[in-house]
């Protein structure tokens, strides 16, 4: 546990260091501000809650989490940090925490960076703030929940184009699972139903979106980080011995 | 103390290390020599622990690396044969972060560092940032963080390669040096570089262990072992050397016209008999001078009859 800030700071440092960070950052912001303010017709309507945007993020997160993943291991493209970080003595759960967590305050970064959205509601209207701070909270744990996803990815495979494009379609199965099982309701059993929607992220980021941060949903969240990662601190453990 | 027992490694259904054993006292530099593909690095990553190998056990100083890998990593610095270009970090920021990682903080980091970077005289290219660096100086920058910590293991791996004459010198007496302090295990495809440093030989070929022995004994197996090379402008009376006692056989050396080089028969000294030879014909020599035996030539000739 000692060494978790190091192996922390370091990959913070990385991804500070890293152009790709920067880009793939920018392109969030633009795509939630373009489609904060357009398509959810804030401006036209006036409304005083950010449901519409936050409704959008488990889609904004496509561009920023695959790009954040493709950095947690592969500092090297052809043999990979991880060969010579297992002579050192590291432990492996320092290491996949570590790096999640920087990963993790990257994208915190690049939410937070959102807030001239909230001035201008705040602006034109008279929302309700906490509602608004749950919402972030909620769509951080998200990205999270995300990341960690990612990092088990990564624990699997050192090609960094398989690790974006699994990442990739990973999470669009997950963001449209709600989509594919309205587009299935009719030809099976409704329990089946409800036990898939129940799986699925955005479903639950839609309850935390109504501005109720349930603990039923958020542990949702947290368990699956936690799941993710202790699978990818056993998956690093089995390969390597 | 490092036992290594019985160490095989199995990739893809084939055996590149077979049944590999040995043990090193502290305080012991020891060579591991052989051609290209022979296992050196396979052998050096294992008892690294970068792989894990199929069988076999490596004990280092009490710590199986199976059971006990934490332990046995925290006394071990390793030099990998390639260096990891850590992305934009700084050689500063990387020792730094190497340091931090073997437990070091504040004045005692920049303390170790410091000592590190003097060893190697990276002063000038502190600021640069790792992947910019050519491979001499990557190489240079592994064995900083290698030693940083001051391990009782030091594992090289092809330590001198990509450095000019001057800065392989440096590193040998600094390995030298070393060697007082902790074991240390060098490989090497290029054994004559070695030959002062490394108090113990081993011979690796096919991944088997071919021979373990004093490098001053792999001299002595060299045909070359006592060996006098002469260079003249004029042509020499290779006839009068030939009758020589307890000369084997004389061989000219076809880049260098007049440089010849004359073999002795297991267990002589010709020296004396050829220095009394030049005197009376008073020959005038550009050089003149003793060999005791090409270890290059040794390694090569025992990895070709392993081989076949």
């Amino acid at each position: 546990m000692k060494l978790l800030p190091v192996i922390f700071k370091r990959q913070l440092v990385s991804y500070l260091s890293a152009p790709v960070t920067y880009l793939s950052t920018a392109v969030f912001l633009t795509a939630a501000a373009v489609f904060g303010f357009h398509s959810t017709r804030l401006l036209e309507v006036g409304s005083a809650d950010l449901q519409g945007f936050f409704q959008l993020h488990p889609w904004l997160y496509l561009l920023l989490t695959p790009v954040l993943c493709t950095r947690l291991w592969a500092d090297e493209p052809t043999t990979g940090s991880m060969e010579f970080l297992k002579t050192l003595p590291v432990t492996r759960f320092e290491i996949v925490v570590g790096k999640f967590l920087a990963a993790w305050i990257v994208s915190g970064v690049a939410l937070l960076l959102t807030f001239p959205i909230v001035i201008t509601v705040n602006y034109f209207g008279n929302p309700d703030n906490t509602v608004i701070a749950s919402q972030y909270l909620g769509s951080w744990v998200l990205a999270g929940c995300y990341l960690s996803v990612g990092c088990f990815i990564c624990a699997l495979t050192h090609h960094r184009a398989i690790i974006f494009t699994v990442t990739l379609c990973l999470l669009l199965t997950a963001s449209g699972l709600s989509s594919i099982l309205d587009a299935i309701e009719h030809q099976v059993p409704v329990w089946l139903i409800d036990r898939l929607l129940s799986l699925s992220p955005s479903a639950r980021f839609d309850a935390i979106d109504q501005g109720v941060l349930a603990l039923q949903d958020s542990l949702y969240f947290i368990s699956m980080i936690i799941a993710f990662l202790g699978a990818t601190v056993i998956v690093l453990n089995v390969r390597n011995g | 103390m490092i036992e290594i027992t019985s160490l095989t490694k199995t990739m893809g259904g084939k055996n590149i290390i077979h049944d590999f054993s040995f043990n090193a006292q502290p305080q012991e530099c020891l060579g591991l020599f052989g051609n290209d593909g022979a296992g050196k690095t396979t052998i050096i990553k294992m008892i690294s622990g970068s792989t894990t190998p199929s069988s076999g056990h490596i004990k280092i100083f009490g710590n199986d690396i199976a059971l006990n890998a934490f332990q046995a990593k925290k006394v071990t610095g390793y030099q990998p044969e390639r260096l990891l270009s850590h992305g934009a970090m700084s050689v500063k920021a990387f020792l730094g972060f190497i340091a931090e990682i073997r437990g070091f903080r504040g004045a005692e980091k920049r303390k170790m560092i410091d000592r590190a970077v003097a060893r190697l005289e990276l002063w000038r290219i502190l600021k640069s940032p790792v992947e910019t660096l050519t491979d001499g100086l990557k190489r240079k920058v592994a064995i900083a963080q290698a030693i940083l910590h001051d391990p009782s293991l030091l594992l090289l791996d092809e330590p001198t390669e990509g450095l000019n004459a001057d800065q392989k010198h440096k590193v040998r007496m600094l390995i030298k040096s070393l060697s007082d302090e902790m074991t240390v295990i060098v490989a090497s495809r290029a054994p004559e570089e070695l030959t002062g440093i490394c108090t113990r030989a081993l011979v690796i070929a096919d991944g088997r262990l071919v021979a373990d022995t004093s490098v001053p004994e792999l001299q002595r197996s060299s045909r070359h072992h006592q060996a006098v090379t002469l260079a003249a402008d004029t042509p020499l009376d290779l006839l009068a050397l030939a009758v020589l006692p307890g000369v084997a056989g004389i061989e000219e050396d076809r880049e260098t016209p007049g440089t010849v080089t004359v073999l002795a028969l297991p267990g002589q000294i010709i020296y004396p008999h050829i220095n009394a030879l030049v005197t009376q014909r008073r020959w005038k020599l550009n050089a003149l001078s003793l060999e005791a035996g090409r270890l290059d030539d040794v390694v090569h000739h025992m990895s070709q009859e392993a081989s076949i």
